[in-house]
């Protein structure tokens, strides 16, 4: 009896070391993550959690640079733009090969776009219409037809979406395809467990000589913020995305942890209902902007690591504008545009999304602060599924919400924030309509001349901001953790894990 | 074998209640504001995908035909497709029983063993130090969250200590095991305490009875008395006990799979209901509903089979 418990102690003891010596296997990733992977067709793909595995294991045509500021050649090793701007000849670099060894060619890029463009299902089809035809003179030369000149489009190449997938493949046997992937990327996907854990192997005939350094990347699934911390501390993961606010002070100072505080796109803001009055009168929402103490929000709620936010555009983004005007904390100002606009006695309806504790800190705070000037702001919780509901149908005052970037030029966050003539979008349901601001939008879409284009942006930021469109609270880094022995674990702004260039060093 | 007649009849009886956790199901979970599509494809989505897509999954018909595909699937064994996953419902459950089923048994498992050697202990020594002991433990196994103890757990016993992994389900039979232990350990001490209550007064009951008296008058042992006339006749009472408990068992996973990241049915559901995943949550519903309807099944056999008296 008592000799069987031993045994069974001993056997219990003997494994957990043989699983701890097996965590220290020389080049691999474990990386906690809070989100659960559901598509690896790209064109499907709309959470980040999904996006983030993608980017290992597929190429583009071109890719962002590390820094975000532009792009750079990725599968293409170079490209021309003709006089008139509306034709792209990309030249592929030699012997590219999937990652089952079949030879990546301009046909598999005619497809991927192709499918990308006019795919059922494809959320970021519409940002391709602009592709009028693809043509393919020969296996390392594609050219790209546009319908009009259009500058974005470069850096739309650079979204994830874009991802040139085998096309015998997906043709082949799809069903098999989104089970197992194959692409061009650093790595390759040898092991999906829904709810569990992603198991990515490096890819041996990935084009960039010498990369990626790491063996083996492990993405697993843990919801818990909690857990996943403490399987950072216990060792069982090298690194973890998604470090609450309030818990980044205690892990940085914990011995053998670092925390990373990457530059993101990421803005918090709060939208404002414009066809709900007096919403609608610029003046009140004015009083709202002078109304709200963004950096005392700032402090409670991202305990300073956040940054207040004075434009649309997040700051390091393309033609964002350091020095636009900001609204200041001003509650006396704010009242007296109150009572000018007639709007004293003012009740809001502040719709926030259940379970995120950050929004719901922001909620509360924005109450104190409007109920200073005698607004009534009723809090209403909803859970994220019925909540974007609400907000496209326009049932709510204000709303708590964020956008990260997909690509690196501003037209894609300005046309869906901005430009009030669509009608499938109505300004990220904001419903906020200015002619002269949709007018400058389509007028930087075709802008070639950089000085003139950062013009033009830089007149819609100071527009936006005077009509207060939304009210800007903060930017905020992306926020991991890793063990000492990770080197350069590293999200770049558009939230791309450069883990191709990470390694451990133990 | 006459006694066990009940167990032909009684899967018929149970149809009419699993339709009638079908139909309230879809009805709950439809009734819920919110689109599975717009969670589904994000708030990018244009309202042309959108419809399409509602569309593909057949949600753009009324409610009632809804319904009625379901059943007519159902009857065929099609539990529907998953709309987050994009995958037959029934796949996408198979891959999460094993977890879940593992941890509600070895839970149980924890438990009786907690339970009987506690209630054994506390009825042998009934009055004396044993006794306030196993009652103190009961109370506070009772009264602490088990979120909390859960969380507590790791914090001592992997962090502090690595005996145990933090979280996770683990490969291989012994790694499930392993790595099973604190969820199962957290399950038992919010259950173990209401069994070994129950335990201890049906045996302290039945060690005061009059046919234990009997046997003590003709010559048998305490420990003789114990094992063979009052612990058979004790178990009843607890063994009912545990078929209700079961239920808030595996109700429990939900939040113990979610501490431990123990990639089961519990988190499935939990997932499915945020994105409104219809057929997912009426799938995984059934599923316990159906596991339910089993252990109810199999306490009544273990009644019949333990009391000769019992007629069902």
């Amino acid at each position: 009896m008592i000799g069987r418990t031993v045994r069974r102690v001993g056997l219990a003891l003997l494994t957990s070391a043989a699983t701890w010596t097996a965590a220290w296997a020389e080049g691999t990733l474990k990386i906690g993550r809070d989100q659960d992977s559901v598509y690896m067709d790209p064109i499907l793909v709309s959470q980040n959690a999904d996006v983030w595995v993608l980017n290992n294991i597929n190429a583009l045509l071109v890719r962002n640079t590390r820094d975000a500021t532009g792009v750079e050649p990725d599968l293409a090793q170079s490209w021309t733009i003709s006089e008139d701007g509306k034709t792209y000849t990309f030249t592929l670099r030699e012997n590219l090969l999937f990652s089952d060894g079949s030879p990546l060619k301009a046909s598999d890029v005619k497809f991927s776009i192709e499918r990308l463009r006019d795919g059922e299902g494809s959320v970021f089809g519409s940002m391709f219409t602009v592709i009028d035809a693809i043509e393919i003179p020969d296996d390392r030369t594609v050219v790209f037809q546009l319908k009009e000149r259009n500058e974005p489009f470069l850096t739309v190449l650079a979204l994830f979406a874009a991802a040139i997938l085998p096309e015998a493949a997906v043709t082949a046997d799809y069903d098999s395809f989104s089970a197992m992937p194959i692409g061009a990327g650093a790595f390759r996907l040898v092991e999906w467990r829904r709810g569990d854990r992603i198991v990515l192997e490096r890819n041996p005939h990935y084009w960039e000589p010498g990369l990626p350094k790491l063996d083996r990347v492990e993405w697993h699934y843990i919801p818990n913020d909690n857990t996943r911390i403490l399987q950072l501390q216990a060792g069982e993961l090298d690194a973890m995305i998604f470090v609450p606010f309030n818990r980044i002070a205690e892990l940085d100072a914990a011995e053998g942890i670092e925390v990373h505080l990457d530059p993101s796109s990421r803005m918090d803001h709060i939208l404002i209902n414009h066809a709900r009055p007096p919403l609608d009168d610029v003046r009140v929402r004015r009083a709202l902007a002078k109304g709200i103490d963004v950096d005392a929000i700032i402090q409670a709620v991202t305990f300073g690591y956040g940054t207040p936010a004075n434009s649309y555009i997040p700051a390091g983004g393309m033609f964002y504008n350091p020095d636009n005007p900001r609204w200041t904390h001003d509650p006396e100002g704010a009242k007296a545009l109150l009572s000018e606009a007639g709007a004293s006695d003012l009740s809001l309806k502040f719709l926030v999304q259940a379970g995120d504790a950050n929004y719901e800190q922001v909620a509360v705070l924005v109450q104190d602060q409007l109920g200073r000037l005698g607004i009534k702001v009723a809090i209403e919780k909803q859970e994220t599924g019925q909540a974007w509901d609400t907000i496209v149908e326009g049932d709510y005052d204000l709303n708590t919400n964020y956008w990260t970037n997909d690509v690196i030029d501003p037209d894609q966050k300005t046309g869906f924030v901005l430009y009030g003539d669509d009608p499938d979008v109505l300004s990220y349901y904001t419903r906020y309509n200015n002619p002269k601001v949709n007018e400058l939008i389509l007028q930087a879409r075709i802008e070639p001349d950089q000085d003139k284009r950062r013009a033009l942006y830089y007149e819609i930021q100071r527009i936006a901001q005077e009509d207060v469109n939304w009210l800007g609270l903060y930017y905020s880094p992306f926020r991991n953790a890793s063990r000492s022995y990770v080197k350069n674990f590293f999200q770049n702004p558009m939230g791309r894990f450069m883990l191709e260039t990470t390694s451990i060093e133990k | 074998m006459e006694r066990f007649r009940f167990l032909i009849w009684r899967p018929v009886q149970m149809l009419p209640v699993l339709l009638g956790v079908t139909l309230v199901t879809f009805v709950l979970v439809r009734s819920l504001p919110g689109d599975p599509v717009r969670v589904l494809l994000g708030p990018r989505a244009r309202p042309e995908m959108i419809a399409a897509t509602r569309h593909q999954f057949g949600l753009d018909e009324p409610l009632p035909v809804q319904y009625l595909f379901f059943l007519k699937n159902l009857l065929a064994g099609d539990l529907g497709r998953s709309i987050m996953y994009r995958a037959p419902v029934f796949e996408v459950i198979a891959e999460r029983l094993a977890p879940t089923f593992l941890l509600i048994a070895y839970a149980l498992v924890l438990s009786i063993l907690l339970a009987t050697t506690f209630a054994t202990l506390a009825a042998r020594n009934e009055g004396r130090f044993a006794d306030h002991l196993v009652r103190g433990f009961c109370t506070a196994g009772l009264g602490l969250p088990g979120f909390w103890l859960g969380i507590l757990l790791i914090m001592l016993l992997s962090v502090r200590l690595g005996w145990f992994p933090v979280s996770g389900y683990g490969e291989t039979w012994l790694g499930h095991l392993h790595h099973l232990f604190l969820p199962a350990l957290t399950v038992a001490i919010a259950l173990a305490p209401v069994l070994t209550r129950n335990l201890r007064a049906t045996l302290i009951e039945q060690m005061g009875a009059d046919h234990a008296q009997a046997a003590r008058s003709r010559g048998l042992t305490e420990g003789e008395v114990f094992r063979r006339h009052v612990v058979p006749n004790a178990l009843l009472p607890t063994v009912n006990l545990l078929g209700v408990n079961l239920g808030w068992l595996i109700g429990g996973t939900v939040v113990i799979e979610s501490v431990f990241s123990i990639p089961g049915l519990g988190q499935l559901m939990v997932a499915s209901i945020f994105t409104r995943d219809y057929m997912l949550v009426q799938g995984i519903t059934l599923v316990f509903a159906l596991t339910i309807v089993a252990v109810n099944l199999t306490v009544d056999v273990l009644t019949v089979a333990l009391d000769p008296r019992v007629v069902l």
